[in-house]
């Protein structure tokens, strides 16, 4: 994985609300490896929707499209698709670099 | 961007507390006032606290989904608009939403743009409508050709212009009729309706423009007359197109002179009505036929409305059968009742011939008959084939039973019109009129054209 930098623009209006947003989307990563560590597919479904539903509305498109890959695949109970899915989105959470306008 | 000092609440509700976060900073930077709720249950314990002018709720939450929410909202209050969000795009969501009288479906992601799009156009048909159009707090629909037609019915209602609405039976041509009136500046004057097709020829005449006492045998008394009662205010002359070619002369005169002069007076006087009149027949058809002169049809087609039928407007059925609901309630009922998914779903496919009315007795039959608080299917088919539908005026019906009479005594008599005239008991001279009124030819019962009746019946 690469380590540069994903940059997000986001709407100036929203500044205040990003770093309650970012520290909630940290927290969803913890519970997405302590369900996938019990195969607890239901957790994981029920993340993976909402990230699916709120990473768009502010702006991170890309957390949508992980989400909903997720949702998915909890859904099938493909292990393998969601250790990667969720290292992706690890790896995403790290690298996204928001910019206001 | 709308004002800052936009006078609306709104109520949100999801499980998501970043979606709570996002939404109510995009509503309330739109200048909403935003109350929020995390759950359907706290979102019900709100609504009568903050009476909220509109409800935005997620499909999928904890114990109560949206939908139920949606259900118990809309058996509350009918008219509060609701938006549905779904993180799911689900078609059979999207459709039982909108069955069930949701305002808007969004699926999440949901872009700013779009909620605040859809919250606009969701609080047109909110209560607060009235105030900025004083129609559409008197008729319940969401549909987009009615809310041109009420757009339309707005503009005119200011002035005096003489509208004319046309209109299946039961579509409500009066209640529009009425809610013109009461947008007027007559409101605070009489509203007088009439149904030109109800009151015999000759009484209409006094009926309208009233009698001295003493102008025909059982006048005993002066009468004014409805043009009188309806001074300064409105009059409504329903069933136009049944009024008798002798009365349209008369009212013809009227129009155009602004007098009336009662039956049997030598005197006229001045009237300030403001005329609307309505008919459920094709008067375009009916003056081609020379039945209705062309010159008071044009006199009364000033700004031509038309009702729509139930089945043009199959997406205010569920907004509609809940404000019935609410009214047979109201009025004694002591369960709030409301129509199961799939008795909705049947209601809003169903042909409708009898329109509104139609609606309005069935939705009373089953709100009556239900022994449950959800109505079910099954009671909504008894009630819609026990419906006596699609019913012709009186004056149709004669009409209809008076021609298919005269031909079949035609067809007895083989067309022969003494012989006729004496089953019917009329002289040949009113059978020839009548032959006449329906434009039946005698020749086509002769035995030479119709083989099947060829014996003469000798009375």
């Amino acid at each position: 994985m690469s380590n540069s930098k994903i940059p997000v623009t986001i709407d100036i209006d929203l500044e205040d609300l990003i770093p309650g947003f970012l520290t909630n989307r940290g927290k969803d990563l913890g519970t997405l490896r302590n369900a996938l560590e019990c195969s607890d597919f239901p957790v994981m479904q029920s993340i993976g929707h909402s990230l699916k539903g709120v990473g768009g509305g502010y702006g991170f498109d890309r957390m949508s499209e992980i989400g909903a890959a997720i949702e998915n695949a909890a859904r099938i109970k493909n292990v393998e698709q969601l250790k990667e899915l969720i290292e992706n989105y690890s790896d995403y959470l790290t690298r996204v670099e928001v910019r206001f306008e | 961007m709308t004002t800052k000092s936009n006078p609306y609440r709104i109520l949100v509700v999801d499980d998501d507390k970043d979606i709570l976060l996002l939404l109510s900073k995009w509503l309330t930077d739109d200048g909403f006032d935003v109350v929020i709720a995390a759950s359907g249950e706290e979102a019900l314990d709100r609504l009568n606290i903050d009476e909220p002018r509109l409800v935005i709720t997620d499909l999928f939450m904890g114990e109560m989904s949206g939908m139920d929410l949606l259900a118990r909202i809309h058996a509350e209050n009918p008219l509060l608009p609701v938006i549905m969000l779904s993180g799911n795009a689900q078609i059979p969501d999207a459709v039982k939403a909108t069955h069930m009288g949701s305002s808007a479906f969004l699926t999440k992601p949901v872009k700013q743009a779009e909620i605040l799009d859809q919250v606009k156009r969701a609080l047109r048909i909110s209560p607060e409508r009235q105030q900025q159009n004083p129609i559409a707090s008197e008729i319940i629909y969401k549909s987009k050709p009615m809310e041109e037609l009420i757009e339309l019915a707005q503009m005119v209602a200011d002035s005096d212009i003489t509208v004319f609405i046309s209109g299946a039976t039961g579509t409500g041509k009066e209640i529009l009729a009425k809610a013109i009136h009461k947008a007027s500046p007559r409101r605070d004057h009489p509203f007088v309706a009439v149904n030109c097709g109800a009151i015999p020829e000759q009484l209409l005449e006094s009926e309208l423009f009233g009698h001295e006492k003493g102008a025909f045998t059982g006048a005993n008394q002066k009468h004014e007359g409805l043009f009188k009662s309806a001074d300064k205010g409105t009059l409504f002359l329903d069933e136009i197109g049944d009024m008798p070619l002798s009365l349209q002369v008369k009212l013809l005169r009227v129009l155009q002179d602004l007098e009336v002069r009662p039956v049997g007076s030598t005197r006229s006087y001045p009237i300030d009505v403001r005329i609307i009149s309505a008919t459920h027949r094709d008067l375009d058809a009916v003056v081609k036929e020379g039945e209705f002169r062309e010159d008071l049809y044009y006199r009364l087609k000033v700004v031509p409305l038309h009702m729509l039928s139930l089945a043009e407007r199959r997406e205010d059925i569920p907004l509609l059968a809940g404000h019935f609901l609410q009214k047979h309630h109201n009025i004694g009922s002591k369960k709030q009742k409301h129509f199961s998914p799939d008795a909705m779903d049947y209601m809003i496919q169903a042909p409708w011939p009898g329109n509104v009315r139609q609606l309005i007795n069935v939705v009373d039959l089953c709100a009556t008959l239900s022994r449950t608080e959800t109505i079910t299917l099954n009671l909504v088919q008894h009630a819609l084939q026990d419906e006596p539908c699609n019913l012709q005026t009186l004056k149709d019906a004669k009409q209809e039973f008076e021609r298919n009479y005269l031909i079949s005594v035609l067809k007895i008599t083989n067309g022969h019109v003494a012989n006729a005239a004496k089953i019917a008991g009329k002289n040949r001279t009113e059978f020839y009129k009548l032959l006449g009124q329906h434009n039946i030819d005698t020749a086509d019962f002769r035995s030479e054209k119709n083989p099947l009746t060829s014996k003469n019946l000798n009375v």
